[in-house]
């Protein structure tokens, strides 16, 4: 029978470092593997939609500027990703990826959530048909 | 549960309190401190996840069942996985079988350090609480170094996974392994000597065996009244029949012996990830997967950390789940809290509580509490109609 166990290891802690991280003014390193933001490469796009077919949560949504020519823009849906990484392993040709750098992704506003992803010359000409006010476009 | 009792005063709790850490209701009927009946209602984290698989596709259906639970994400993806690759006859390769093995077990560590962590909480221990949680970072660590991710590690794809362990995470997982191993011996320690402690949970809410079959009991609660069952034992799956676990029983059946299980059972989980890691097969990682899972029924079960997780999935062929149903473990267990609540203080009520490792996410299914000889129409409602 022992009373307070414990309090060894409790006066040692207080000649060690603390056990929370200062964030935001110290940051831990990220795994590589961490799921981050989605990156999309249109080079190598057949549009074959598996991605937005297996996403739980309609995140992706591929849109076809010229489809014989096979060119296709990208608009994900930031917000509704769960970043459960299926469509990186639904595309069979490695358009997507998950960058493990872009992992602080709130914002106040809900317009930056909404991302497009293309060629310059694809979305000008898509955002010019359509007329469509979205900002950040990337490629 | 009970009968109603002629004394009046009646104790709510929840759904929203600061003990429960997830919005439950239950009503504690008291004379003095003396808790003489109880009742339940659940329902408050309904979702409609069963019906959202059956709008989704195989695939997407996965990662929506993963999310039931944050704690045993898992445990519920691995269930529907095996399941679903059942139906379709795919076999997942053996490597794939392994890591999934590995992350079944990681996870249970990380869900009863969770556990012990806010039991002891419940009982005032925040000593115990803060530096469990700080020794569960480890293996939090671990799991986002291999998967990606903390918890909800969208490991599993439909025909194996998605992520590989290479000789480098794999020696990093047995470092953490052995710095786990000395302070899990250290809490074990702890849990059954410091008296102020033991004193809270020696001889609390005891279960015989037979109790805790006629209850229902599923899990380390279950276990912890010498009930011989586990799922990993009883009928193996992944690579269970090869690394077998051991069972861990003990006979008292009271709160400290639902301790001593959970953290005895976690050694018996580092060392099988040991031998995985040391006899991990090689090969690919996934099967092919049809997108069309042919038509049938399958039953799939698997050991959460909560005890016995059952799936039932019904394929009419098409690109969609025609029926999951899902049956949770923290359900079964909690007829054991009102039963054993009885005849104890209202002071115990949150450890007793605590001690089946409730998971309340993972509870919204409709329960009807009826007493014997009565008809559907005089039962005191649980909670939801049946619309799952």
């Amino acid at each position: 029978m022992r009373i307070g166990f414990m309090l060894g290891e409790v006066l040692r802690s207080v000649f060690r470092k603390p056990a929370t991280g200062k964030y935001p003014f110290a940051k831990s390193t990220v795994p590589d593997r961490l799921r981050g933001a989605i990156h999309y490469n249109p080079e190598k796009c057949t549009g074959c939609t598996l991605c937005m077919k297996d996403c739980p949560s309609n995140a992706i949504e591929i849109i076809a500027v010229d489809k014989p020519n096979k060119r296709f823009i990208m608009r994900l849906h930031t917000d509704r990703c769960t970043y459960c990484a299926q469509c990186v392993e639904s595309c069979r040709f490695n358009c997507l990826e998950m960058s493990n750098k872009e992992w602080e992704l709130a914002a106040l506003q809900r317009e930056p959530f909404t991302v497009m992803y293309g060629r310059p010359e694809d979305l000008d000409q898509f955002l010019a048909k359509t007329e469509t006010k979205i900002p950040a476009t990337e490629t | 549960m009970t009968a109603p009792s002629t004394e009046k005063f009646i104790v709510p709790i929840g759904p929203q309190h600061p003990a429960l850490k997830e919005p439950a209701h239950f009503e504690f009927t008291v004379d003095s401190e003396m808790v003489t009946a109880s009742s339940a209602r659940f329902g408050y984290v309904h979702r409609g996840i069963e019906k959202g698989a059956e709008n989704r596709n195989w695939i997407q259906a996965l990662y929506l069942v993963e999310r039931i639970c944050g704690i045993c994400s898992n445990a519920h993806s691995t269930a529907y996985a095996l399941g679903v690759e059942k139906l379709a006859g795919v076999q997942a390769p053996p490597r794939a079988l392994a890591i999934r093995q590995i992350f079944i077990e990681l996870e249970r560590i990380h869900s009863h350090m969770l556990w012990a962590g806010v039991a002891a909480h419940e009982a005032g221990f925040d000593t115990l609480f803060m530096y469990s949680w700080r020794d569960r970072e480890t293996v939090m660590d671990l799991l986002e170094a291999i998967s990606g991710n903390r918890v909800n590690y969208s490991m599993n794809v439909l025909g194996g996974v998605k992520y590989d362990i290479t000789p480098a995470l794999s020696d990093a997982v047995l470092r953490g392994i052995d710095l786990l191993g000395k302070r899990l011996e250290y809490y074990l320690d702890v849990a059954t000597t410091e008296e102020t402690f033991v004193q809270r949970t020696r001889g609390v809410a005891p279960m015989t065996a037979a109790q805790a079959e006629s209850l229902g009991t599923t899990g380390p609660t279950a276990r912890a009244s010498d009930v011989q069952r586990d799922v990993r034992v009883d009928s193996p799956y992944l690579l269970y029949d090869q690394f077998p676990v051991t069972l861990v029983t003990e006979t008292a059946g009271d709160l400290q012996a639902r301790f001593t299980v959970r953290i005895k059972e976690l050694f018996e989980s580092l060392r099988v990830i040991r031998a995985l890691l040391e006899h991990l097969p090689p090969g690919e990682l996934t099967a092919r997967m049809p997108r069309r899972v042919r038509e049938g029924e399958v039953v799939s079960r698997v050991e959460a950390p909560r005890g016995e997780l059952f799936y039932f999935i019904k394929s009419a062929g098409g690109e969609n789940p025609y029926r999951v149903r899902v049956r949770t473990p923290s359900l079964c267990n909690f007829s054991s809290v009102l039963v054993g609540v009885i005849g104890h203080r209202v002071a115990d009520i949150p450890m007793i509580l605590a001690g089946i490792d409730p998971c309340f996410s993972c509870n919204d299914r409709s329960v009807i509490f009826r007493r014997a000889g009565e008809d559907d129409a005089s039962a005191k409602g649980g909670s939801l109609p049946s619309a799952l």
